[in-house]
């Protein structure tokens, strides 16, 4: 009896496998003749089913959640179907993760992101030509140097996007720097100094800095001294605010008078650091003058450097959709394309005074007619 | 770079240590207890993270830190009972079950935070309470002890007291004795009547009771909010200060004081133009240098016992 049954199953399981490997086999013989990427005009009437893979959870407070925003602005613009599928942060889920979510066929487009999902990316989406793949924040292999089934269709059927956060950076720095040299912000004349809190130690997130102190500089601080850079680091360097919020305690001690925290969840110690010590900080990747919801707290927050990964990715949707996107190349988005910038809100519009904003103002337009470069860890 | 160095040599840095510290010594005092009972609790790191997210939790939602700490111990002893139902009735090993409740602790957290507030990273949507910052009358005046002593959060002066506490249970009470004899020989401590189910299910308690602390000063004293896995490992360093501190409550708290001192002091020197990298091999160095200088000390207390022995017997 169990014998008959476990033939069955086999069978059954047999048949099942054979089937879907077929119909996913007829499936990219099919439209391959289509080939949307190749052509890229795809009619403006359909809707797609775009689906974003992420390389841990949301509420990362970074740009897993401006990336789910942007799915947000693509539902609601263009009508499409999204859907978001967390991999947690276990790496070895990564790879496995996003070839399932490529192998199913529930999406027209695949979006993810980030540094260590550029070569899984490369090698997944020339299995699958006949489907689009939006990614951020990483190396895809489009010159295919690494071999290996990497990107052997020079990965044309895929879009990549990275943002400039060193530009943003670079705008936050000088309105700090400005505000401290003018000795505008209340409660910290005797201090001269600006912290950055990252955390870790990589070129992602020294790009912040390179920007950051560029803008001080500019602003006419001394980047050897008045400027402290320090790492969270340790097993859990994305999650460990007790840390973060001593480090910023010590920098406050050692005279700085604003800290700026790019290293997510531990970054939200540094808030209650500036409130304790009767100083200022600044937002990343969102405006946290909005996300953080403690009055005392928020009110410390001169501005947020805002990196807008869910409007790169509305962008990207938006430009398919009129047969625009550059497919099998990587584009680099800045304060030109809105893509990074600095939060004016009521808080900066307070703190900061008029004649910084009006510096801050035209540092923009120089940097949108290339008359300001910053300098960058990235490329 | 002198600010940096005037900070290393002055008050605050002391402060700062007996913060850093306090969420090392209450677990490091827990596992002491549950190591001593030969029940060894490696789920130290889940409790906390369990209570320092109920207390947040429940102290938003009553208005009260107090209901919040209550809540926080709470769950932290259901995990300390799951815990001993598995290892001590089901005979499960008990490094597995801990490992699991902490893997359970890490995710039902995060969920629970989900469902409440709708955000997978932490809680910051909510305001919490925390537990109240003591000021030492007269103490506080006194120019380098005030800013040490006073002025910090109640836990931090608990982890002290625990700390005495903890020693009077297990040198100076029948129960201490007893939950040592447990560990140090069952077979014995059964074969004059003691319960080591019992002995052992207690132990395991004490420990939840110390780590659920360790836990509420992390999320309602050092900082004001949960964020997943804000533990950080902080219950696996503890574990380690109580081999460090040759389970012995002072050892641990000296051991767990060490490993407080190498972080703060990672935190200032990270200040100058020193490569994160090699501040940040500050902690895990002391803590190696510390261990190899333990066990040659005892190796060297073995060999001086063996000569003495040697004396006598001849």
């Amino acid at each position: 009896m169990r014998q008959k049954i476990t033939v069955w199953l086999t069978t059954a399981i047999a048949a099942s496998m054979i089937l879907t490997s077929c119909s996913a086999a007829t499936s990219t013989v099919a439209p391959a003749t289509t080939a949307p990427a190749a052509t890229a005009a795809p009619s403006a009437a359909k809707k797609l089913r775009v689906k974003l893979v992420i390389n841990g959870t949301l509420g990362d407070k970074s740009f897993f959640d401006s990336a789910s925003l942007g799915m947000d602005i693509i539902k609601k613009e263009l009508g499409y179907d999204t859907k978001i599928v967390e991999l947690s942060y276990d790496r070895n889920k990564w790879e496995p993760g996003l070839e399932d979510a490529a192998a199913s066929d529930d999406y027209d487009a695949l979006v993810a992101g980030s540094l260590d999902m550029g070569d899984y990316m490369s090698k997944i989406a020339p299995k699958y030509p006949n489907k689009k793949f939006w990614f951020f924040e990483g190396d895809i292999d489009f010159a295919s140097k690494l071999g290996a089934g990497s990107c052997t269709n020079k990965c044309s059927n895929v879009y990549s996007m990275y943002f400039k956060q060193n530009e943003g950076s670079y705008l936050v720095g000088l309105a700090t720097g400005l505000s401290l040299k003018a000795k505008a912000l209340k409660g910290i004349d005797n201090k001269t100094k600006v912290g950055g809190i990252g955390g870790m130690d990589i070129p992602g997130i020294n790009d912040f800095f390179v920007g950051f102190k560029q803008g001080l500089k500019d602003a006419g601080l001394n980047p050897d001294t008045d400027i402290i850079i320090q790492y969270v680091g340790g097993d859990n360097p994305w999650n460990n605010p007790a840390k973060g919020k001593e480090i910023a305690k010590s920098m406050y001690q050692q005279g700085a008078g604003v800290v700026w925290g790019v290293a997510g969840g531990s970054g939200m110690g540094v808030f209650e650091a500036a409130v304790e010590a009767n100083a200022y900080s600044i937002g990343v990747d969102s405006d946290q003058y909005f996300t953080v919801s403690d009055p005392k707290q928020k009110t410390t927050i001169i501005t947020s450097m805002l990196k807008n990964v869910g409007a790169g990715i509305a962008r990207a949707a938006k430009m398919d959709a009129s047969g625009t996107l550059k497919y099998g190349t990587a584009e680099y988005l800045g304060v030109a394309e809105d893509a990074v910038g600095l939060a004016n809100n009521e808080n900066y519009q307070k703190l900061v005074s008029a004649e910084v904003q009006a510096k801050v103002a035209q540092a923009v337009k120089d940097i949108k007619d290339g008359k300001i470069k910053v300098d960058t860890t990235l490329k | 770079m002198d600010s940096a160095l005037k900070v290393i040599f002055s008050a605050v840095f002391v402060s700062t240590i007996l913060r850093v510290s306090t969420p090392l010594i209450l677990p490091a005092l827990g596992g002491l207890i549950a190591e001593l009972s030969g029940a060894s609790n490696i789920a130290l790191e889940g409790m906390m993270l369990t209570s320092a997210c109920a207390g947040v939790l429940v102290s938003v939602y009553t208005h009260s830190e107090w209901l919040g700490l209550l809540a926080g111990i709470s769950l932290a002893e259901v995990m300390a009972l799951i815990l001993g139902y598995f290892h001590l009735k089901l005979k499960a090993d008990i490094i597995l079950v801990g490992l699991a409740l902490n893997i359970l602790a890490s995710g039902a957290t995060i969920f629970v935070v989900y469902l409440l507030t709708g955000d997978k990273g932490s809680s910051t949507k909510l305001v919490s309470l925390e537990m109240p910052t003591i000021t030492i009358p007269i103490i506080k005046d006194i120019p380098f002890l005030g800013e040490v002593l006073s002025g910090q959060n109640l836990i931090t002066y608990l982890a002290f007291i625990a700390t005495g506490l903890v020693w009077l249970f297990l040198y100076r009470t029948r129960l201490g004795i007893h939950i040592r004899a447990v560990g140090e020989n069952p077979d014995a401590a059964r074969s004059v009547g003691i319960n080591v189910s019992a002995m052992r299910y207690l132990a395991l308690m004490l420990s939840a009771l110390l780590a659920a602390l360790g836990g509420i000063h992390l999320s309602m004293g050092y900082v004001k909010f949960f964020q997943r896995d804000m533990t950080s490992g902080r219950g696996f360093i503890a574990l380690a200060a109580v081999y460090l501190g040759a389970k012995h409550p002072v050892g641990t708290l000296i051991a767990a004081l060490v490993f407080g001192a190498a972080d703060a002091l990672s935190i200032q020197l990270g200040n100058l133009n020193i490569p994160s990298q090699l501040v940040q091999m500050i902690p895990p160095v002391v803590t190696v240098v510390s261990l190899i200088l333990y066990a040659i000390a005892r190796k060297r207390r073995a060999a001086m016992l063996q000569r003495r022995f040697q004396k006598t017997s001849v």
